[in-house]
């Protein structure tokens, strides 16, 4: 069956969540990848909104927002964001969950705030310098990268949005590596993988810098290190991803209903 | 609690806002509930210099920002969600008009409660060990920056975290789905912040869609989560979170939301679309200017059945126009 690699790459995103799961997603393509796995594979996995709409699935369509009104029609609860964001999130009770990323580094970090001119970073000048483009800032991401028990990073893989360090730290992955994040004694355990429209990148256990381990079938090693921004290192067991199966397409066509991940 | 709090949206915003005031609005996200009518009454005054503690950008601080208007922002998040970049925020910080200090959408509501609480400030492991914490627009040469948001250690367990400052707005305007004359309210779907914004803040405004009498409230008490011992003024404002959402009573209508936004990337689009959306009189020209055919489109919600258990409470307009003028 065909397929896009936006497609791919929820698919991807999608079986790492586990039946039983308590998960958050965010708005756009994480939320269609959360909703295939409880479509698809994960019957039980318990979702909820950072604002605190719980219970609900989307209906007539990819929601517009995290909290709008195609996400509100069939809920058991709203609450509000110290009760969702603060005391399941925050707190480290979450089990699991998705954040999208404008750019990211070896360690994890994600950078959704804004784009740099190479040279006039915060971190390198010595001053918080104006992005040369403002982007959306951190949202909920923060709040998911510091207390979720693990979480995923979902990217489009280009070179431009995989760098050494990222301007500017949005949502804390490993930080500069090893036990860095121990410092800070965040609840959470870090993020567990990147899913990219070409593979999956993992942390090393130890120096927690990401590397290769799996590609999907219609990419390449060499294709990824090129579009890699770092001297991207491949696991020894590095493997190729299945492709999504028929039954997979189909539940997550199901969720995407208005087709946003079929277009090339 | 038998004084009527109920005034006109102009009167509101003569009343309580000002140039250079410290103002608390949504608590929401931004194709969620907040009063992007208010903000649209506040551009038609001229409000200027504006500093504002938003969770979230919605089109109200957008457009507040593509005026001119927005001197500073404390925010969590400054898009639009699935329609994309705020177009008029994001030129009046890329230009240095606005200054943007970041934080996230967990601790501007934990911010907004330790102000509630008077807390001389609230510690939080959130918005650390990044460039929340490392960056300050306020102070922008001081990097790594250590007074936005200082490490304090943990004297319990020797942890370091964040200590966060109190927002304690002067005055603040929350959408709400129903209010009474007194000022008691019930909001559907989440509340997101507005709970915590309606204790913090020195003023409280309530936006609301539907006027209703008390009836509903003494009926369904667990659900006024804002109390009218909290609340200086009740605004009549139908459709008043239009384009975006309002749960229980109309959709985000897709087409203005996109269209609004761009044009609000330009100096010369704002004007056109002031033009178009910023000349209205009262409140029934504002319904007027959306158009029946739009409000008919946003109206069909599968949220709809939310509204059931209240109906028989709604003010009818010339019920709302009686007590305006009963005063």
């Amino acid at each position: 069956m065909e397929y896009t690699r936006q497609e791919m790459m929820a698919i991807a995103t999608g079986r790492e969540f586990k039946d039983g799961e308590l998960a958050i997603f965010g708005v756009g393509l994480s939320m269609l990848a959360g909703f295939f796995a409880q479509k698809n594979h994960a019957p039980n996995l318990m979702a909820f909104t950072e604002g605190g709409v719980y219970g609900s699935t989307p209906v007539g369509g990819l929601p517009w927002g995290i909290e709008d009104n195609r996400i509100s029609a069939n809920a058991v609860s709203f609450t509000g964001a110290i009760d969702a964001l603060g005391f399941l999130v925050a707190s480290g009770r979450v089990d699991n969950a998705v954040i999208g990323a404008a750019e990211v580094d070896k360690f994890g970090n994600v950078n959704t705030t804004g784009i740099w001119e190479p040279g006039t970073e915060p971190w390198r000048v010595g001053k918080y310098t104006l992005p040369k483009v403002r982007l959306n800032g951190s949202g909920g991401a923060n709040e998911i990268a510091v207390g979720a028990k693990k979480y995923l990073l979902m990217v489009t893989h280009e070179r431009k949005r995989f760098n050494e360090k990222v301007a500017y730290i949005s949502s804390p992955g490993y930080l500069d590596g090893g036990n860095a994040r121990e410092k800070y004694g965040f609840p959470g355990g870090g993020p567990s993988a990147m899913i990219t429209t070409l593979g999956i990148l993992r942390p090393d256990p130890v120096t927690k810098e990401f590397i290769l381990t799996g590609y999907y079938p219609f990419a390449s090693i060499e294709e990824i290190k090129e579009n890699t921004g770092w001297d991207l290192k491949v696991a020894p067991d590095v493997q190729i991803i299945p492709e999504p199966t028929e039954k997979e397409l189909e539940n997550l066509r199901a969720v995407d209903v208005t087709g946003s991940l079929r277009k090339k | 609690m038998n004084k009527s709090k109920l005034i006109t949206m102009k009167e509101a915003v003569e009343k309580y806002t000002y140039d250079g005031m410290y103002f608390g609005h949504g608590g929401a996200l931004p194709v969620g509930s907040d009063c992007i009518s208010f903000f649209r009454e506040m551009v038609k005054a001229g409000r200027k210099d504006i500093d504002v503690a938003s969770n979230c950008n919605t089109q109200g601080t957008n457009l507040l920002a593509a005026v001119g208007g927005l001197k500073r922002m404390e925010v969590g998040f400054s898009g639009l969600e699935v329609y994309g970049f705020a177009n008029g925020l994001k030129r009046a910080v890329e230009t240095g008009q606005t200054i943007l200090e970041d934080y996230s959408n967990g601790s501007v509501p934990i911010r907004m409660m330790a102000g509630a609480l008077n807390w001389p400030f609230v510690p939080m492991f959130m918005n650390t060990g990044c460039d929340q914490q490392w960056c300050s627009a306020d102070d922008p040469e001081n990097y790594p920056n250590t007074k936005k948001i200082p490490e304090v250690t943990d004297p319990f367990t020797g942890k370091v975290c964040g200590a966060f400052t109190p927002i304690k707005p002067d005055v603040a305007a929350i959408h709400v789905t129903m209010a009474d004359i007194y000022g008691n309210a019930i909001m559907l779907g989440s509340e997101w912040c507005r709970y915590e914004l309606s204790r913090c803040s020195k003023k409280v405004i309530l936006v609301a869609d539907k006027i209703v009498d008390t009836g509903v409230m003494r009926q369904y008490p667990n659900l006024v989560r804002i109390p009218y011992i909290v609340t200086d003024a009740v605004v009549y404002a139908p459709y008043g979170v239009w384009p975006a959402c309002s749960t229980g009573l109309y959709d985000s209508d897709e087409e203005h939301m996109y269209y609004m936004n761009k044009m609000l990337k330009t100096e010369e689009g704002t004007k056109e679309y002031l033009q178009a959306f910023g000349q209205y009189g009262d409140v029934w020209d504002y319904v007027d200017m959306i158009g029946q055919e739009r409000i008919d489109k946003i109206s069909a919600t599968d949220t709809a059945f939310l509204m059931d258990p209240y109906k028989q409470w709604i003010k009818t307009d010339a019920e709302i126009k009686e007590l305006l003028e009963r005063r």
